[in-house]
């Protein structure tokens, strides 16, 4: 076994991963049933649940739904505390490059990207037709959106359904609205990119102003993280790599993915000029596991892709406002 | 090997050019003396792997993140570079990209251009090591060349002696709707079937790997290059299959998002590589080896 900095593991492929060319097995479909709240229960959108709970205050089963809705959201989000960032303006990433500052406000964050399992229940409830969730000027796009069969999802899964065998792994293949679509569906949101780099960069408020390089601290650790370097060359289990956490036990801010946040890539190159893509562009975080650097995949590196874009390397997190009695 | 014509004269590697022994690179051609005296030192000739393609096809950025992931063990590749100037050619390519630039076009002058020498093995049970020179080209010459033959001899030697060729060809442009990208594969082939036979019956032996570049636009090509390319370059795929033996077609991408910067005061729009992601770099390359 190699050591050093760009250590490959030489077992190229994780078991958890699927190796081309093998048979697909397509996920079951999910079956809902009784009134608005308790499919929403059924589908894990525990968002809409808690933010929109006085809507269902006179439900027989609010209590208990709510409660239930609390301890999930409890278990899938964690605090961020409040903060202040140092977004970078320029694709010039050296000292001295304009960069903004910009406070974040304590938020959760889910532990994990969303995951396939995950956006089945959005697939399978319709959401790509509720047309409610998506912006108007996005709707002619939406016969666009489909997957390999020409279903609503998913640019890589088949007839509607994801590979089973990928069920715990991020979704991916999804464009910036349809990441945005499924968080307004489940009650939740995107982060904006200063809350992504916060949660990253743990730049906590305090007589120290300290930020981590990444979420585990600022050394690059090739086993912490699924980048190229790791050697997995595909998308890995949300729960994989535990030793990458961020300190309040997010995972994989940094590497399987990109994700996308809610904010819009606005920054100029080294001599100013301002920098635009073919359409608009959002910006991403983290890096994937196709990540050529490590440094491009640190707390502060900024970059973006197309909003359309339906790629293999981006999926994203969802975030929520804190809950206020 | 010899490489030597006489005790006054070390012959180029590459154009069989007599040279004074110290001479560092060819009078000829401008190939570094030093390829032969690596081959003198391995004892055995090596392969010649020619990257080819038109102007601003990523030829550069190509081959040069293609010798770094060999030299960082991609895939169960091991490459050790033979001489530091096969090393140019990969630090200029990752200087550039980590702090999102592209890297210069390459120059049209071959005593400009950057030579890689390495030795490449697939670990495995009985893992056989070949040397490769793989050059970095300038587009503008190859396409010169192509256009009036012996116009730069080096890549007319460099490409009678190649033992495998990916041909680049833009997939962007060609999903655009553009048939440059057609044509010049077309005009590059047929270059390469007058160089490689003079019996039309018979078809190339030399593997070529037709390597679909900037696929990230069009991420269709990813799922089946080959139908990519029967539908958007029609002409060279017809003939692929009627002159090459050994053909397969590939996409690759290295850059994962693209920025352009321009300004009022000029109509000069700049690139930005946004960041770096690699699909399909080394795929058509363990293919060509696969070949030899």
């Amino acid at each position: 076994m190699l050591s050093g900095l760009f250590a490959r593991n030489s077992a190229a492929k994780d078991a958890c991963s699927v190796v081309a060319g093998d048979q697909a097995a397509p996920a079951d479909r999910t079956r809902t049933s009784g009134d608005a709240l308790l499919q929403a229960l059924q589908t894990r959108r525990y968002g809409l649940i808690v933010r929109g709970r006085q809507q269902w205050l006179q439900h027989p089963h609010f209590q208990s739904v709510f409660e239930e809705a609390v301890k999930a959201v409890d278990e899938l989000f964690a605090l961020v505390p409040e903060g202040m960032v140092s977004l970078s303006l320029s694709t010039f990433d050296q000292p001295g490059q304009p960069e903004t500052e910009v406070p974040t406000a304590a938020f959760l964050l889910a532990r994990h990207a969303v995951t396939n399992a995950d956006y089945q229940l959005f697939v399978d409830a319709g959401g790509y037709q509720q047309l409610e969730i998506w912006p108007r000027d996005i709707w002619p796009h939406l016969i666009n959106m489909k997957d390999q069969t020409g279903q609503p999802g998913p640019r890589y899964w088949r007839d509607g359904q994801h590979d089973r065998r990928l069920a715990r792994h991020p979704v991916v293949g999804v464009c910036y609205y349809e990441a945005a679509a499924y968080a307004a569906w489940a009650g939740y949101r995107l982060p904006t990119d200063a809350e992504w780099q916060m949660a990253a960069s743990w730049r906590v408020r305090g007589a120290a102003d300290a930020q981590r390089r990444y979420p585990w601290g600022d050394g690059f650790e090739v086993g912490r993280c699924n980048l190229w370097a790791s050697g997995h060359g595909g998308t890995l289990p949300v729960e994989a790599c535990p030793e990458g956490a961020a300190p309040n036990g997010v995972l994989q801010l940094v590497g399987n993915v990109w994700e996308w946040t809610d904010g819009e890539f606005r920054c100029t190159d080294r001599d100013g000029r301002l920098v635009v893509g073919a359409t608009l562009l959002k910006t991403i975080r983290g890096g994937a596991y196709d990540t050529y650097f490590p440094w491009q995949a640190t707390s502060t590196f900024r970059t973006a892709a197309d909003s359309m874009a339906r790629s293999p390397n981006i999926g994203f997190r969802c975030a929520l406002d804190l809950l206020t009695n | 090997m010899s490489s030597t014509v006489s005790p006054s004269f070390t012959a180029c590697l590459i154009c069989g050019t007599r040279n004074q022994p110290k001479a560092t690179v060819c009078k000829e051609c401008s190939a570094p003396m030093a390829l032969v005296h690596e081959a003198e030192a391995q004892q055995r000739p090596p392969r010649i792997v020619s990257v080819v393609g038109d102007s601003n096809v990523g030829k550069t950025v190509y081959l040069g993140f293609l010798l770094d992931m060999l030299s960082q063990r991609a895939n169960q590749f091991e490459a050790i570079p033979r001489g530091a100037y096969s090393v140019d050619l990969p630090q200029n390519v990752i200087s550039h990209m980590a702090y999102r630039m592209f890297p210069p076009k390459t120059p049209v002058e071959s005593s400009e251009w950057n030579w890689a020498y390495y030795q490449v093995c697939k670990r495995g049970r009985s893992p056989k090591w070949v040397d490769l020179v793989m050059p970095d080209m300038a587009g503008e010459a190859i396409a010169a060349e192509v256009a009036a033959p012996s116009t730069f001899r080096v890549i007319e030697q460099l490409l009678a002696r190649s033992s495998g060729v990916l041909l680049l060809v833009d997939a962007a442009l060609a999903a655009h709707g553009s048939a440059q990208p057609d044509f010049f594969g077309v005009k590059m082939l047929s270059y390469l079937d007058s160089l490689y036979t003079t019996d039309r019956r018979k078809r190339i032996e030399v593997p070529v790997a037709v390597v679909l570049t900037k696929a990230d636009y069009f991420p269709e090509c990813f799922d089946d290059p080959r139908r990519f390319a029967q539908a958007n370059l029609t002409r060279l795929c017809n003939l692929c299959e009627s002159r090459l033996a050994k053909v397969e077609f590939f996409a690759t991408s290295v850059v994962g998002a693209l920025g352009y910067a321009t300004s009022e005061n000029d109509d000069v729009v700049t690139s930005i590589p946004l960041h770096v992601s690699l699909r399909g770099v080394l795929e058509p390359f363990e293919w060509v080896l696969q070949q030899l």
